[in-house]
């Protein structure tokens, strides 16, 4: 039984009504839509493994700037002030909302960057096809990390605080702004180029070479 | 993709893995749509754990839901943000923010700020209620577009955290003692939570407990 179910069926599921449909081969540039409810299946991507290494090493490198620097400041007096991530959340917590500031460093920080890590470690893995026991693992994790990273999100907080500000200061941006917005779009492209059809199946390749070494 | 029948894959004894959609043959499942003894527990292309339905998908929506109306009322009759002027503490709620942004002539703002923390979490509030209510009662009809619906709450739900992101900022950015301070206020832990628990009942939802009802009897 367990040799039967190894074998892949030429079969697909809807993920939202679990309609059963024939798999077929998709061209890159097509979207397949669920003749059912209309979800979207599968998107392929171009050179999904490559983009999303080059895209996770630059988002890494671009997390230095953006968590070093300040994003806006105001000058009050002569005296300027700042605002970084990190800030943002210091405040909240010093004022003893520690769970907002949580939610914030999750949201702001740290699922970003476990985001990032992840792509770089799996498709790092997938280009120089290397075998790694975890990456199962962490492949499921990026697929549910994917909603709580709200660097979006948080720019459009940035934009609504900045309109609220500027009606009665100065307002300065630096360049930690400016590697934010790049890190935003470096996040976003690498959303849209992850091919997790692709992704699983050549992670599934390997371990089964993996696994036929031992 | 065409159909290969007009049938769920599970009626045929076919189960898709929520974390890779590797297809697996299922012999039976327990009444809580797990895989019953004798077949596999875990799928054999991920190694995640193999479920028919999400487990304990009403129960669990259902629950996070009731919270999430509960600590609404608290968000909204709370102040969000005190922004103390020349040492005069003025709160406000988050409908008496949106009402200066339109005093103050910002207009589009206090739209983006109505639709993400007030229309957005209504919208998903009802929609999920809705879609219980339909689980509940075997509605049979508009099943495209009550799943529609679930892509639609699945999709806005993160937006309302505009809010709380703005306010963490604004917080950081405007702490000069002598001319004025902004805190953040108790109804944004509780706005933080209903934005939290709302997502997690909208992951926790299976869309494909009203499909599941179509033709059944
Ligand atoms: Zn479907
Ligand atoms: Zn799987």
């Amino acid at each position: 039984m367990h040799n039967n179910s190894m074998k892949p069926l030429a079969y697909e599921a809807c993920p939202q009504c679990d309609l059963l449909l024939n798999a077929e081969a998709i061209a890159v540039g097509i979207k397949a839509h669920c003749p059912r409810c209309g979800c979207l299946l599968y998107r392929p991507r171009h050179y999904s493994i490559e983009r999303s290494f080059a895209l996770s090493l630059t988002g890494l490198i671009l997390f230095i700037p953006v968590n070093l620097l300040p994003l806006v400041g105001i000058v009050v007096l002569d005296n300027a002030q700042d605002a970084s991530l990190w800030s943002g959340v210091a405040s909240l917590y010093e004022e003893g909302l520690w769970g907002v500031a949580a939610l914030v460093f999750l949201a702001s920080l740290f699922f970003p960057f476990l985001k990032i890590m992840l792509s770089l470690l799996i498709s790092g893995h997938l280009y120089f096809r290397k075998t790694h026991r975890h990456l199962s693992i962490w492949m499921r994790t990026l697929q549910h990390l994917d909603e709580w990273a709200m660097l979006e999100v948080y720019t459009l907080g940035i934009i609504v605080a900045c309109v609220k500000l500027a009606s009665r200061t100065e307002l300065k941006f630096g360049f930690g702004l400016a590697a934010f917005i790049a890190l935003l779009l470096v996040i976003v492209m690498l959303s849209s180029s992850l091919d997790e059809h692709l992704f699983w199946r050549r992670i599934d390749a390997l371990n089964k070479s993996a696994r036929k070494k031992t | 993709m065409s159909i290969s029948n007009k049938k769920s894959a599970l009626r045929q004894g076919l189960l898709r893995c929520h974390n890779c959609g590797y297809i697996t043959t299922v012999l039976s499942t327990n009444t809580d749509n797990t895989p019953a003894a004798g077949t596999l527990n875990h799928c054999p292309r991920c190694d995640g754990e193999l479920h028919a339905r999400l487990p304990n998908s009403f129960q669990r929506t259902a629950a996070l839901l009731c919270s999430a109306f509960i600590l609404y009322i608290p968000a909204n009759i709370f102040p969000i943000m005190i922004v103390t002027k020349f040492g005069v503490p003025e709160p406000h709620t988050i409908i008496s923010g949106i009402v200066a942004l339109i005093n103050g002539g910002m207009i589009p703002i206090a739209t983006l700020v109505f639709i993400a923390s007030v229309l957005v979490p209504l919208i998903k509030m009802l929609g999920l209620s809705i879609l219980l209510w339909a689980v509940q009662h075997r509605w049979q009809r508009n099943l495209r577009l009550l799943t529609v619906v679930y892509r639609l709450i699945a999709f806005v739900g993160r937006w309302s955290m505009l809010d709380i992101f703005m306010i963490s900022i604004l917080v950081s950015i405007v702490s000069s003692e002598a001319l004025e301070q902004v805190l953040a206020g108790p109804a944004a832990t509780a706005f933080a939570a209903v934005v939290v628990l709302t997502m997690l009942a909208a992951n926790s939802f299976d869309p494909r407990l009203l499909w599941d009802r179509l033709g059944a009897h």
